[in-house]
C-alpha cells in the first residue's frame, strides 16, 4: 500500500528542488547575461567567453535536477 | 595532428627601388602575414604610402556613390569575371561617363518627384472646395470684401455680427469647408469668431477654373508624372544591369590597388631600403622565395628568421583541418583562436559535438528534420557562418537519428520494436522515460570520460608550454582526484543508500590514496588557492546530467503533443481529424525548434565550459595573409 501523503510530499520536494534552483539560476544569469551582451556590443569576439560566463549559474539547476531525479526515481519507489 | 599549419618567420628586405615589385609579388601570392612595424627609431621609420593612395580613395568614393544610386551592394553573385587589364586604362573616363549618365537619370527622377509633390499639395488644398462651383480667381482681389476660405469644426454662426454676408458650406471630414464673403470692416471680428471653431485657412493656389475642373486636370498631370517617373526608374535599372559587372570589378580593383599603395605603412624603411617582417606557411615559403627572386632579379631577398624562439604568442594561426571538420572551426573561432603551440580541438569537436547533440535530441523524426534543414540551408545560403552552422546541424541530425533508434523515438512515438508501429523491426531499445537512472549514470560516465580527455590534452599543452613538472602539478593532480574520487564514490554509494555499513576494501583505500596524492600535487602546483577550485570537479561531472534532462523534456513534450491531439481530436473523428493534424504539426514544429536551439546551445556549453576549461585557452592571432580574394576580377 503506497502512502499517498508521503508520495505527494516526495513529488512536491522534487518540484521545489527544480523550481527554486531554476529561479536562482535565472536571477544569476540575468545579471551576467546583460553584462555579456553589453561587452559583445563592443567586441563580437567575446561571444564564446560571454556564453561561458553566462551559463555558470546553470550548475545550480543541474544540482536541483539531480536531487529531483533521485527523489523521483530512488526515494519515491521505496515508499510503502 | 591537432596542430595549426606550421609557419616560418621571414624577413623580406631590399632596395626601395624594388619595393613596388615586392608588394606586387606578395599580394599575388596571398601568403605572407605581415607583422606591422611599429617601433620607430632613428634608423628605421614606418614607410610612407604611395601618392596614388589618395587618388585611388577618391575614385573609390565616387564609384561607391554611383553604386549606391544603382543599389549595388557589393555582395552580388556575378557569373563571369572582369579582366583587370580592361579596367586599368579606362577607369577614369568610364567612371566619369557613368557618373554623368547616372546623375542625369537621378536628377530627372528627383525633378519629377518634386513636381509630383507640388501636384499633390495642390490636390490637398483644393479637395475641400471641390463642390464649390465658383472659379478660383473669384475668391481673391476684392477691395471692399474680405474672403475666408478654409475648414472649421462646426458650422459658423455670424448673423449676430452682420447679416450682410455670403456663405457657402459643405461638410468635409469631421467639420465643414467654407467660403465666406463679408464686408471688410467686419474682417477682424469674424476671424476671431471663426478661430474659436478651429478655423484653418486654405492658401489657394494661383489658378484659373473651378476647383473641380482643376482637380481633374491635376489628376491627369499626376498620372503622367508617375508614368514618367516609372520610365526613369526603368532607365536606372537598365543602367544597373548594364554596368553592374564593371562597377563591382572596378571597386574590387580599387580596393586591391589601395591595399597595395598603403602597404608601406606596415613596413620598416630606411632612406634607401625597406624591411618587412612576417610569417609564411612553411609550405608556401619556397614558392614565395622563387617568385620574389625571379621578379626582382634577386634584388629583394626573402630570408628565414631563425632567431625567433620565445615569442610563440605572436605567430599567426591558420587552422589546419580536413574538409569535413572545417565547418566546426566557426565554433572554435567563436570561443577563441588557439595559440600556435596549443592543441586545436576542431577535429575532436567534429565527433563530440554531434554526439552530445544527438544524445539530447535523440529522435529519428527530429533528427531527419535537422538533416533536411541543414542540407537545405547550406545549399541556399553561402554566407560563411550560417553555411557552416547548417552543415553542423546536418551532422548533429545524423547522430540524433542514430540515438533516436536507440531510444526508440519517432516524433515521440515508440515506432520500432516491441509494441511499436513497425513490429517487424525488433531490437532491444532503451526508451528514455523508462530508464532514467541507468541513463543518468551513462551521462555521468560520458562526463567523466570527457573531463579525462580534457585533462590529458591539458597535460600535453602544459608540457609544451611550461614543461613536464608543471604539467604534472596542474593536470595529473586533477586526473588523480577525478578518478580516485570516482572509485571512492562507486564503492561507498551502494552501502550508503541501502543503509549497510561501509566495508574497508583494497579498492576504497586505493581510491582514497590516489585522490589524496592528486590533492597534494595540486597544493604543490597551485598553492592553497587550488582548493577553491575543488567543487568545480563535482559540478562539472554532474553538469553532464543535462544530456539526460534536456532529452527527457524534449521527449516529454513530444509525448504530450501526441497524447493531446489523440485525446482531444483524433478520438472524436470526422472534422476533428483536421484539428488533430494541425495540433501535431504546430506542436512538433515548436518542439523541433526548441530541441535544436536547446540541444545546440547545451552541447556547445558542455564543450566551452566543462571541456575546454581543462586544456584550452585560445587567444591566438588569426592568420591574415597580405592579398585579396578576388570575386569580380581576373588578374591581367
Amino acid at each position: 500500500m503506497v502512502d499517498p501523503i508521503g508520495a505527494g510530499l516526495v513529488a512536491l520536494s522534487a518540484a521545489i528542488a527544480v523550481s527554486a534552483t531554476g529561479i536562482a539560476a535565472a536571477l544569476g544569469e540575468q545579471v551576467i547575461g546583460s553584462a555579456a551582451i553589453g561587452v559583445m556590443a563592443e567586441d563580437e569576439g567575446f561571444f564564446g567567453r560571454g556564453l561561458v560566463m553566462t551559463v555558470i549559474p546553470e550548475s545550480i539547476v543541474i544540482f536541483g535536477l539531480v536531487v529531483a531525479l533521485i527523489l523521483l526515481f530512488v526515494t519515491l519507489p521505496s515508499i510503502h | 595532428m591537432f596542430e595549426p599549419q606550421p609557419m616560418t618567420k621571414v624577413v623580406i628586405a631590399g632596395s626601395k627601388d624594388y619595393m613596388r615589385v615586392a608588394i606586387d609579388v606578395m599580394h599575388k601570392r596571398d601568403a605572407v602575414h605581415i607583422a606591422d612595424f611599429v617601433d620607430e627609431d632613428e634608423d628605421f621609420k614606418i614607410g610612407k604610402p604611395y601618392a596614388s593612395a589618395t587618388e585611388l580613395s577618391e575614385r573609390a568614393v565616387s564609384l561607391r556613390s554611383i553604386a549606391s544610386y544603382l543599389s549595388i551592394k557589393g555582395k552580388e553573385d556575378i557569373s563571369n569575371k572582369y579582366p583587370e587589364g580592361a579596367i586599368v586604362d579606362t577607369i577614369d573616363a568610364k567612371t566619369e561617363h557613368l557618373n554623368f549618365e547616372v546623375t542625369q537619370v537621378t536628377a530627372s527622377i528627383s525633378e519629377i518627384e518634386s513636381k509630383i509633390k507640388d501636384v499633390k499639395d495642390k490636390q490637398r488644398l483644393l479637395e475641400p472646395l471641390k463642390s464649390f462651383a465658383m472659379p478660383l480667381d473669384l475668391y481673391t482681389g476684392y477691395r471692399s470684401l474680405a474672403v475666408f476660405v478654409g475648414t472649421l469644426k462646426g458650422s459658423p454662426t455670424i448673423s449676430d455680427i452682420t447679416s450682410d454676408y455670403e456663405l457657402e458650406t459643405v461638410p468635409y471630414g469631421r467639420g465643414h469647408a467654407i467660403a465666406l464673403f463679408v464686408p471688410r470692416e467686419f474682417e477682424d471680428e469674424i476671424l476671431k469668431r471663426l478661430q474659436e471653431q478651429s478655423y484653418a485657412a486654405l492658401p489657394l493656389p494661383d489658378m484659373e477654373g473651378t476647383p473641380k475642373d482643376i482637380l481633374v486636370d491635376l489628376g491627369a498631370q499626376l498620372t503622367e508624372l508617375e508614368s514618367q517617373k516609372q520610365k526613369s526608374e526603368e532607365d536606372l535599372a537598365d543602367l544597373r544591369q548594364k554596368y553592374i559587372e564593371y562597377i563591382l570589378a572596378s571597386d574590387e580593383y580599387l580596393s586591391i590597388e589601395t591595399q597595395k599603395a598603403e602597404a608601406p605603412l606596415r613596413f620598416a624603411t630606411t632612406t634607401n631600403a625597406f624591411i618587412v617582417e612576417g610569417w609564411v606557411p612553411t609550405k608556401d615559403l619556397e614558392p614565395v622565395q622563387r617568385d620574389m627572386d625571379s621578379a626582382t632579379n634577386g634584388h629583394v631577398i626573402v630570408a628565414v628568421d631563425t632567431s625567433e624562439g620565445a615569442d610563440v604568442e605572436k605567430v599567426p594561426v591558420a587552422l589546419n583541418n580536413p574538409l569535413p571538420s572545417r565547418p566546426l572551426e566557426v565554433l572554435i573561432e567563436a570561443f577563441s583562436i588557439p595559440k600556435y603551440n596549443e592543441i586545436d580541438p576542431t577535429k575532436l569537436m567534429t565527433f563530440m559535438y554531434p554526439f552530445l547533440f544527438g544524445i539530447m535530441l535523440g529522435d529519428v523524426g527530429y533528427g531527419a528534420v535537422c538533416i533536411a534543414l541543414g542540407l537545405l540551408v547550406s545549399r541556399r545560403i553561402k554566407s560563411k557562418g550560417i553555411h557552416d552552422l547548417a552543415i553542423i546541424l546536418a551532422y548533429a541530425g545524423v547522430l540524433s537519428v542514430i540515438f533516436g533508434f536507440i531510444f526508440n523515438e519517432f516524433f515521440g512515438v515508440e515506432a520500432f520494436g516491441h509494441g511499436g508501429l513497425l513490429t517487424f523491426i525488433e531490437y532491444p531499445a532503451i526508451p528514455r522515460l523508462d530508464n532514467v537512472l541507468t541513463l543518468l549514470i551513462v551521462t555521468l560516465v560520458i562526463g567523466i570520460l570527457m573531463l579525462t580527455l580534457g585533462f590529458v590534452l591539458g597535460f600535453v599543452n602544459e608540457r609544451r608550454q611550461h614543461g613536464l613538472k608543471h604539467a604534472v602539478f596542474v593536470k595529473v593532480s586533477w586526473l588523480c582526484m577525478l578518478w580516485g574520487g570516482v572509485l571512492v564514490i562507486i564503492l561507498i554509494l551502494p552501502p550508503l543508500t541501502s543503509g549497510t555499513g561501509i566495508q574497508l576494501s583494497a579498492g576504497l583505500v586505493g581510491g582514497l590514496a590516489v585522490a589524496v596524492i592528486g590533492f597534494a600535487l595540486l597544493i604543490m602546483g597551485e598553492g592553497v588557492i587550488g582548493i577553491a577550485e575543488l567543487p568545480s570537479l563535482l559540478s562539472n561531472v554532474l553538469s553532464y546530467s543535462r544530456l539526460l534532462s534536456i532529452g527527457i523534456s524534449s521527449a516529454g513534450i513530444a509525448l504530450a503533443v501526441n497524447r493531446l491531439s489523440d485525446a482531444l481530436f483524433f478520438s472524436k473523428g470526422g472534422i476533428f481529424i483536421i484539428f488533430g493534424v494541425l495540433l501535431l504539426l504546430v506542436g512538433h514544429a515548436v518542439n523541433t525548434a526548441l530541441g535544436i536551439l536547446d540541444s545546440g546551445l547545451q552541447a556547445l556549453r558542455l564543450h566551452y565550459v566543462e571541456f575546454f576549461t581543462k586544456f584550452y585557452r585560445g587567444g591566438g592571432v588569426k592568420y591574415k595573409p597580405f592579398g585579396f580574394e578576388r570575386k569580380y576580377t581576373e588578374e591581367k
